[in-house]
């Protein structure tokens, strides 16, 4: 930081005109004392805030004289300038006042933040690395609300009408999904890096090539990390290895990516594989990538037995968990469920497999992909259908890659408490809202892209590097997605009925939501981009959107906002779920929730909550096949409840206050705060109001 | 009373067919809705159906529970006939 600038006093000035003679140390931001310049003052005027020249003169004269005749005797570097900025307001020149800003901290905030844990993301531990991370978000994210965004769409994400996610990662990509292709083709060559490996010949070299790039992809985007295929891509690298080989690589690249909490900001790599038991169709023919980077000579599809032992020892792992026996919070394991996999020798094994990791550790995803339509997993939720052009692409595996430059997300209640009961009003709010994201989207595109444009020596060298000819962030098939928080809300407000209550409400909703779907295509062909809907995880935005309504609309609100108004433990219901403590039976909420899915193209999920019960795995299983064969869910996950014991490291069932074996009260809770499981301790208060609410199902799966 | 409704969408070559069979049950005395899956309200009643296809043609009784569903595709008048009136 560096902002605290002393100012000593040598002797008493005698002409404030008189700059020279102004005795005083001024310590600047680059570490030095300096002698009183009146000159800088003016000069920083004009060269950052286009001043005339003799306005600047004149405020940097006002200013000397101010500091001279309160006789301050410490001063800071950033004084100065809210002097000047002062003065710039005063003569009209509001621009220029926002131009010649300084960004930075209140040494208040800095205290606070070296002392105490960051609960805006529990993905980020507390200690000096995460508060490195947090201090450079905060000024980042004042750099792109004042130069990145207009005023228009800056005030209305701190109005909490949207949210800017990720506003502290301006400078990056949003998410990106991955192929391993990339790797095993070209090698890990990266731009600035001091050595250059060639294509792995072995798997334990594939995995450190892969955990290495993870790394710098990392550096480079601001959100999840998603890697297509995995069990299949390593196949070609597992012939002729034993069953404990296979295991033990399992066992390597979960804990590596478990493990990346070394990482940036000591944040874990938000990691998601996706996993077949089937050999996907788009992927049966083509000629296959093995050891040295070299085409096998034979296709994907002959490497299905190879791909099923590594899948199968990925979940015998994740079935052990961690060291104490907790689940492994990352990589989170994508499962897709396809109508082949029900063609696929073994099928029923496979599932009951992955259906006991499930149950004994919740860590299974199910990613429903019904039809022929071949569909691969991008970051976050983000998946998409693969059209004509795309399966051209899954010919050559490596050109998969793909991105979402943003997230906005709509606060939808917030419409509702504006429109009182007009449809009209309703949708015309929301349109103005829809326009405000998509504005915020091409402000950072453009953003993006001129840091693109700076090539090798900017500061995204990494995403222009061209291997195969076409840079690696591939901007044309970039996606931009626009989310929602509380729909159900937004329904209670205007029909007086939650999503759950009735058919009318349902309908509603789905009206909702059809609305901002068909707005994404008309504005996709309008501005030859990708908009797509998203479900907001929201881990903070709906305890932020519900905070700030309660503020500036509070006699509405507070019969709305969901949680524990008194205790300001508050949240709105994400994206379109119903509340997660109705009590409908999982299938029912499973097969409403899904009714929306189709129409939120980045993908969707529906939450199980198990809380301390542990179903057979027959009875998932059969869940699972009912969802894939009777419902539009796009996926699910169930989620038991553990806690760890501190004191003696054992883990058990159940949210519990103290540890069953030696009665210490030093425990962790842990259960799934959104897309992922963690630490309770380490949830915001939105998110804790939400977990003493969630229905855990009790009784209803056999045991 | 029973309620036949038709779910239809721009440029879908076999849509035509079912407005013209939605067209004359209404003529019959039918109660018949159609929808087009491109505007916000037929998207909506669409995604409560979870139509995936166009055409899809639904018949309901009173209460809204479904009777028949032809997804993708359009039935004989006759079979739509009988379903209406419960024969
Ligand atoms: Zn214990």
């Amino acid at each position: 930081m560096g902002s605290l600038v002393e100012l000593k006093e040598r002797q008493a000035p005698v002409d404030v005109h008189e700059t020279t003679d102004m005795a005083l140390l001024v310590r600047t931001s680059s570490d030095n004392l300096a002698g009183w310049d009146r000159q800088k003052i003016v000069d920083a005027m004009v060269r950052e805030a286009d001043v005339p020249d003799d306005v600047a003169e004149r405020i940097s004269l006002d200013v000397e004289e101010t500091i001279v005749r309160a006789g301050i005797k410490f001063v800071t570097a950033p004084l100065i300038r809210e002097l000047v900025d002062a003065k710039l307001i005063e003569c009209g020149l509001e621009d220029a006042r926002k131009k010649h800003t300084r960004l930075g901290v209140p040494l208040y905030d800095v205290d606070q933040m070296i002392l105490h844990p960051n609960k805006e993301n529990a993905n980020v531990p507390h200690g000096p690395e995460a508060t490195n991370l947090t201090l450079a978000e905060g000024i980042k994210k004042e750099y792109a609300l004042l130069k990145v965004f207009t005023a228009d769409v800056g005030d209305a994400h701190m109005r909490g009408d949207i949210h800017l996610h990720d506003l502290g990662f301006i400078d990056r990509p949003y998410c990106s999904g991955q192929s391993l292709e990339y790797i095993k083709r070209f090698g890990l060559s990266l731009p600035n890096s001091l050595s250059i490996a060639k294509p792995a010949r072995q798997p334990e070299v594939l995995l450190a090539h892969m955990v290495k790039f993870a790394a710098a992809l990392q550096s480079h985007f601001a959100g999840a990390i998603g890697w297509d295929a995995v069990n299949l891509f390593f196949a070609p690298y597992l012939e002729g290895r034993s069953d404990r080989e296979v295991k033990q690589l399992a066992q390597m690249l979960i804990y590596e990516f478990s493990q990346q909490a070394v990482a940036r900001g000591g944040q874990a790599i938000f990691t998601d594989i996706n996993l077949y038991w089937e050999v996907p169709k788009h992927f049966e023919n083509v000629p296959a990538i093995g050891p040295g980077g070299e085409f096998t000579g034979k296709t994907y599809g002959e490497y299905e037995k190879e791909a099923q032992r590594f899948v199968w020892a990925l979940f015998d792992v994740y079935k052990e968990g961690d060291g104490t026996g907790r689940p492994f919070f990352f990589p989170k394991p994508l499962v897709h469920i396809t109508e082949k996999l029900f063609r696929t020798e073994g099928w029923q094994d496979f599932l009951h497999h992955i259906c006991d990791v499930a149950s004994e550790k919740g860590t299974t995803y199910f990613v429903f992909d019904r039809g022929e339509t071949a569909k691969i997993s991008e970051c976050c939720r983000l998946s998409f259908k693969l059209n004509a052009s795309d399966i051209e692409d899954a010919k050559s595996p490596w050109k998969m890659r793909f991105s979402a430059l943003q997230n906005v997300t709509v606060n939808l209640p917030r419409i509702g408490y504006r429109s009182k009961g007009n449809d009209t009003a309703l949708f015309n709010s929301l349109r103005a809202m829809m326009e405000l994201a998509v504005k915020a989207h091409l402000q950072k595109k453009y953003f993006i892209e001129s840091l693109l444009a700076l090539g090798d020596s900017g500061p995204l060298a990494l995403l222009t590097m061209a291997t195969d000819g076409a840079p690696y962030l591939r901007m044309h098939r970039a996606s931009y997605l626009i989310g929602m928080v509380g729909l159900n809300e937004l329904v209670k407000i205007h029909t007086g009925e939650g999503l759950q209550e009735s058919k009318r409400a349902i309908k509603f909703g789905l009206k909702v939501i059809s609305e901002m779907s068909l707005l994404c295509k008309k504005y996709s062909e309008m501005h030859d981009m990708h908009f797509v809907l998203e479900q907001t995880p929201a881990e903070s935005t709906a305890y932020r959107f519900a905070k700030l309504d309660l503020r500036d609309y509070r006699d509405h609100a507070q019969n709305f906002v969901r949680g524990d108004v008194a205790t300001g433990h508050i949240y709105y219901t994400n994206s379109t779920c119903l509340p997660v403590g109705s009590s409908e039976n999982p299938i029912e909420r499973v097969r409403t929730e899904g009714l929306f899915h189709p129409l939120i193209e980045a993908g969707s999920i529906t939450h199980i909550w198990l809380g301390e019960s542990k179903p057979a795995k027959e009875s998932l299983a059969n869940f699972v096949i009912k969802v894939f064969r009777e419902t539009q869910n796009d996926q699910i996950a169930f989620s038991p409840e553990f806690t760890n014991c501190l004191a003696c490291g054992r883990t058990v069932r159940g949210l519990q206050p103290a540890c069953p074996h030696c009665g210490s009260d030093k425990v962790d809770g842990i259960t799934r705060i959104t897309g992922y499981f963690t630490k309770i301790s380490s949830w915001n208060k939105g998110k804790i109001g939400e977990l003493r609410e969630r229905n855990k199902n009790k009784g209803f799966f056999a045991k | 009373m029973r309620t036949v409704k038709i779910f239809i969408k721009a440029g879908c070559s076999r849509c035509p067919q079912a407005k013209q069979a939605g067209a004359a049950l209404k003529d019959e005395g039918f109660s018949v809705a159609e929808f087009d899956v491109g505007t916000t309200d037929g998207l909506a009643e669409g995604a409560y159906y979870s139509v995936q296809a166009t055409p899809t043609v639904i018949i309901e009784d009173q209460d809204e529970t479904i009777i028949g569903d032809f997804r993708g595709d359009v039935p004989p008048m006759q079979t739509l006939r009988d379903m209406l009136t419960g024969s």
